[in-house]
């Protein structure tokens, strides 16, 4: 029982992939990947019942392991997953011109992309965690430059070639920490398993492990998006196609930085909350500040979300500096909340580009107008990601920024709520002039139309998040064993 | 306490050195030569032609050309002098030599870096393009040769602990497997590589061009003429034979005399005359298939061969 | 000093030095062999420290590392390089001279950083470990300093190897089962590289890295 539950996202992802690599995209196939996602949904609900009743499971002596922050993880792809499957044929049926190679293509890396990400997630060693994210790499590395053009090419090869020098990096810090464990004598199997190394992170040799601890965040936070190795974000989220972009920013990122909680789970007992945080913090403030400063001169909205996304990494990144139980709920709820606005956010964008054909910001005007259903969802992602109320952002914000004056770390949080504001004004900006600004007297009408079918998703998806605003009673115990087990 | 060690054996030892080099090296250069001439499908001179040049120069009369001061006129002397020193001073044919701990590898490199630097002073002096073209690229590789052997000294010598050469060469002798590991093959090419750059040998410098513009050492020396252009040519064979000499006692120490007795002087001798000779023709061999490299690439070259340096500093300290 | 430390001071030397051929040879071709041989080197790396450490899964692992690092990856570079017109680095960001002299800056940074890592073990393996971390280094500094989209990947998997040596040097590398992810995940990523090398010279006319600055802010 318990190795099914672990083993059905991978299983229903892989079999999604075989099915697409096998019968190719056609109608009856078009919804195959979504049935997965919605597996891996129902299967991380059973997950984050079964966690919370009674604790955590292992399966196949730790290799694959299920905690709350496992379920949690599992709950956000599932969710996330399914939103952007669910727009996946909607894009393909837009972009007509293409043979069917490519699109059965599409098809079989998203589906593999998400058993990578499920595999990622419900890892219990470190190694496996690590393979699982590397793959990730190479999967996406072809759906970013999927549309072919000279820009996607350019961002597939700046992707690939960063997210891989910084998961080799990580590797690095991998085979440190696999050093110190051994000589803390641990056996081969267990040296990279979390558990086993969060119970005996007092035994690891602490010179050796702040060297594996630094390479180990410098690595995975380059898959996460965070400064010095963040270059390829931008123009990998602005060139892929949206659904794509709404599964790299709103499953990537958080698995990404789901191994970093993890890493500082055993770093802290180790070498003391100080390192682990002095780390996180500058690399949280510099990519804030690195994302408010590019946000400002945007013309691309595209990209402005990708800069969006690592604005909340970086506010995430700072969270995991503070490290308190609040904190980790904190940014754990953010993840949630920003996940979904922005798979939202990306998926109408992609309507958008379909409909407008631009992706220029001050090309697309009077929004509200010309498609008042698709501009309302756009706004209230928007909405959402700037972090007003009822929107969940809203909340976990607030919760971060009290968990870091709980924490003494106030003039962190000062300065990334200066940093914050820039960036709001930003995007308040350049959402309201794409909103709500005068339409051109010539400009064409919208095509084509889209039906209501696409939309019920994203309007759900946006319910879900305002309801997540108001009340966490549905995950808050699942949330806070979650905090529990980063801490 | 630099002191001399002045015994019967290591007088003779330091004697003996000092004339078989006087007398060997234009040999040396005959040699090569005359190897190279044949690879290149040449009968050549024959092996004793530096010797007959140097005899015609002798006797011809002595010219300075106008303007020129006391750094023209020195320079010859004192390159062969230096030359003399240093086969005085490095063991070549034995481990002991009549300087003994006054035979510090540094101080032999200074005495030899002191020699090119007269040559370069006196380069200058004729206030001529070429020799003042000759004389900046010499001092420019000679600047970027001369960390290199520092390196390299300093990789030998922590094995031993003191740059005294006997020292090192005696340890090199007693222990041959130290000689293949990775902080002596990297010195060894290091070295190489500045043995090719001090003396002027292809890639870095071609002896037998004509071609003004392409000289670094010849373009030094163009003024000279008679009996200095004689001294200057026995001084540049000298320290050719006298830096292949330390490079192959340096790492190739087989045979060389580290007892007393007529019988193993006389096989290191011996010894040492033939790895010179076999050398000097390997490199000759080598220099028909090589082509000289642009003045601008040295810098390459030579950067490599420090940074091989320094891994031979770092495999001694680190690796052993 | 024993045979076997001697035989492991040798392939670590190879190993190093081909690193430093490959930022003193500017051109790709050259890179692909001396990958070839570094990949031996590595190789024998595991093969030492399997007769030393009488492991004998080290000597598969031995095979199968240099069979992908030896043979599979500069083969796929090499004929990446004979598919291009062009395969001269002509104008590095720094340049050779200069590049020699940051490596041995890079090697004894390495052995400084290793102290930790070396003091936890007192064997001739643990001692080599600066090589390693010194090949990482080289990897990254090719990797920053190269324009051609064949010297990245060049550097990428100079990187690559820097890690594999320091995982057979400390402890005990690390499980076979990560190891084989390891080696796979390294070969798709190549394969991967190159199929967008092929693409970008389609695309743009040339692999020349400068060539890509469509995507600015």
């Amino acid at each position: 029982m318990d190795a099914l539950l672990l083993l059905t996202p991978v299983g229903a992802a892989s079999l999604a992939a075989a099915v697409y690599l096998l019968l190719g995209w056609r109608r009856i196939t078009a919804h195959v990947a979504s049935a997965a996602s919605a597996i891996i949904l129902a299967d991380a609900i059973a997950l984050a019942v079964h966690v919370t009743r009674r604790g955590p499971i292992d399966v196949a002596s730790g290799w694959l392991h299920a905690d709350a922050l496992s379920a949690f993880m599992l709950l956000g792809i599932g969710t996330i997953a399914l939103i952007a499957t669910a727009a996946s044929p909607a894009y393909l049926a837009s972009h007509d011109g293409e043979r069917d190679g490519s699109r059965r293509r599409y098809a079989v890396l998203v589906c593999l992309f998400l058993a990578a990400m499920a595999t990622a997630v419900l890892a219990g060693n470190l190694g496996l965690a690590w393979i699982a994210i590397e793959a990730t790499t190479i999967v996406t590395a072809f759906l970013v430059g999927h549309t072919g053009s000279r820009t996607a090419l350019e961002a597939a090869w700046k992707y690939t070639v960063i997210c891989s020098t910084g998961i080799a990096l990580a590797l690095l810090g991998l085979v440190m920490l696999y050093d110190a464990a051994r000589h803390a004598n641990l056996t081969e199997t267990d040296a990279l398993n979390y558990t086993l190394l969060t119970a005996h992170a007092h035994d690891l040799d602490t010179g050796v492990l702040r060297m594996a601890v630094a390479f180990l965040l410098l690595g995975f936070g380059a898959k996460a998006g965070l400064a010095p190795l963040h270059s390829w974000l931008p123009d990998a989220h602005s060139q892929a196609p949206a659904p794509v972009s709404a599964l790299m920013s709103g499953v990537l990122l958080p698995v990404a930085l789901s191994q970093i909680l993890r890493v500082t789970a055993i770093a802290n007992p180790a070498l003391g909350t100080g390192y682990a945080r002095t780390l996180l913090t500058v690399m949280g403030l510099g990519t804030l500040l690195l994302a408010a400063i590019a946000l400002i001169r945007q013309r691309d909205y595209k990209r402005m979300l990708a800069y969006s996304s690592m604005e909340h990494m970086g506010l995430i990144a700072i969270g995991a500096a503070i490290g308190t139980p609040l904190a980790l709920a904190a940014i754990l709820l953010h993840i949630a909340g920003h996940g979904l606005a922005k798979a939202v956010a990306f998926t109408s964008a992609g309507h958008i580009l379909a409909t407008e054909h631009t992706t220029s910001i001050d090309r697309v005007k009077a929004l509200a107008r010309r498609q008042p259903v698709l501009a309302g969802i756009f706004a209230a992602a928007l909405l959402a990601l700037l972090g007003f109320p009822p929107f969940s952002l809203f909340a976990s914000e607030l919760a971060l920024a009290r968990a870091g004056f709980a924490a003494h770390l106030g003039l962190v949080i000062a300065a990334a709520l200066i940093l914050l504001l820039i960036a709001f004004a930003a995007l308040a900006h350049h959402g309201g002039r794409m909103l709500l600004a005068d339409a051109d007297h010539d400009a064409p009408a919208p095509s084509p139309a889209l039906s209501t079918r696409a939309y019920t998703p994203l309007i759900t998806a946006v319910v879900v998040l305002a309801a997540l605003g108001i009340t966490v009673y549905p995950i808050s115990s699942l949330l806070n064993a979650a905090a529990g087990v980063g801490h | 306490m630099n002191e001399l060690d002045i015994t019967a054996r290591t007088m003779t030892v330091s004697v003996v050195q000092v004339l078989v080099v006087l007398l060997g090296s234009p040999l040396l250069v005959g040699l090569m030569r005359f190897v190279r001439a044949r690879m290149e499908g040449r009968v050549g001179a024959g092996v004793l032609q530096p010797w007959r040049d140097t005899v015609k120069l002798l006797r011809k009369h002595r010219l300075d050309p106008e303007g020129t001061g006391p750094a023209f006129r020195t320079a010859p002397v004192l390159g062969v002098a230096v030359g003399a020193v240093a086969a005085g001073a490095i063991p070549l044919m034995a481990t002991g030599t009549a300087f003994g701990t006054g035979a510090d590898m540094i101080a032999v490199i200074g005495l030899l870096a002191l020699a090119s630097a007269a040559l370069a002073l006196a380069g200058l002096d004729t206030a001529t393009a070429f020799g003042g073209m000759g004389a900046s690229r010499e001092m420019t590789i000679a600047a970027l040769a001369e960390p290199t052997i520092l390196m390299a000294v300093f990789a030998l010598s922590a094995r031993v602990g003191s740059t005294n050469l006997p020292a090192i060469v005696a340890a090199g002798a007693a222990g041959a497997s130290r000689l293949a590991s990775p902080a002596s093959l990297l010195a060894a090419v290091a070295l190489a590589v500045v043995v090719l750059a001090e003396c002027g040998r292809l890639p870095v410098d071609n002896p037998a061009t004509h071609l003004e513009l392409t000289m670094v050492h010849e373009a030094m020396v163009l003024e000279y003429s008679g009996p200095d252009l004689a001294l200057v040519e026995l001084g540049a064979a000298m320290r050719l034979t006298v830096l292949l000499g330390l490079w192959s006692s340096l790492f190739v120490p087989f045979g060389i005399a580290t007892g007393t007795g007529l019988g193993v002087l006389l096989l290191g001798l011996l010894v040492f005359a033939a790895k010179t000779a076999v050398l000097g023709c390997v490199l000759a061999a080598g220099e028909v298939f090589m082509a000289k490299l642009r003045l601008f690439r040295v810098p390459e070259l030579l950067a490599g061969s420090f940074l091989l340096g320094v891994l031979a500093v770092a495999a001694s300290f680190f690796l052993d | 000093m024993n045979a076997d430390a001697e035989w492991l001071d040798v392939a670590c030397g190879a190993f190093l030095l081909a690193a430093v051929g490959v930022v003193w040879r500017r051109d790709a071709a050259a890179s692909s062999r001396l990958l070839a041989v570094q990949g031996a080197a590595l190789a024998a790396i595991a093969v030492v420290l399997g007769a030393d450490r009488h492991h004998p899964e080290l000597y598969a692992v031995a095979a199968g590392v240099g069979l992908l690092r030896a043979v599979v990856l500069p083969g796929i570079l090499r004929r990446a390089v004979t598919a291009s017109t062009e395969d001269r680095e002509t104008r590095p960001l720094m340049n050779v001279g200069a590049s020699l002299l940051a490596t041995a800056g890079l090697v004894l940074l390495a052995y400084v950083a290793a102290t930790p890592m070396v003091r936890l073990e007192n064997t001739p393996a643990a001692r080599a470990l600066p090589v390693g971390l010194a090949v990482v280094l080289i990897g990254m500094l090719v990797l920053v300093t190269r324009r051609k989209a064949l010297s990245q990947v060049t550097g990428f998997l100079l990187l690559d190897n820097g890690i594999t040596a320091i995982a057979f040097l400390a402890a005990a590398g690390v499980p076979l089962l990560v190891e084989f992810g390891v080696s796979f995940d390294l070969l798709l990523a190549v394969l991967v590289l190159r199929v967008l090398t092929t693409r970008l010279r389609a695309s743009f006319g040339s692999a020349d890295l400068d060539d890509l600055r469509e995507l600015h802010d």
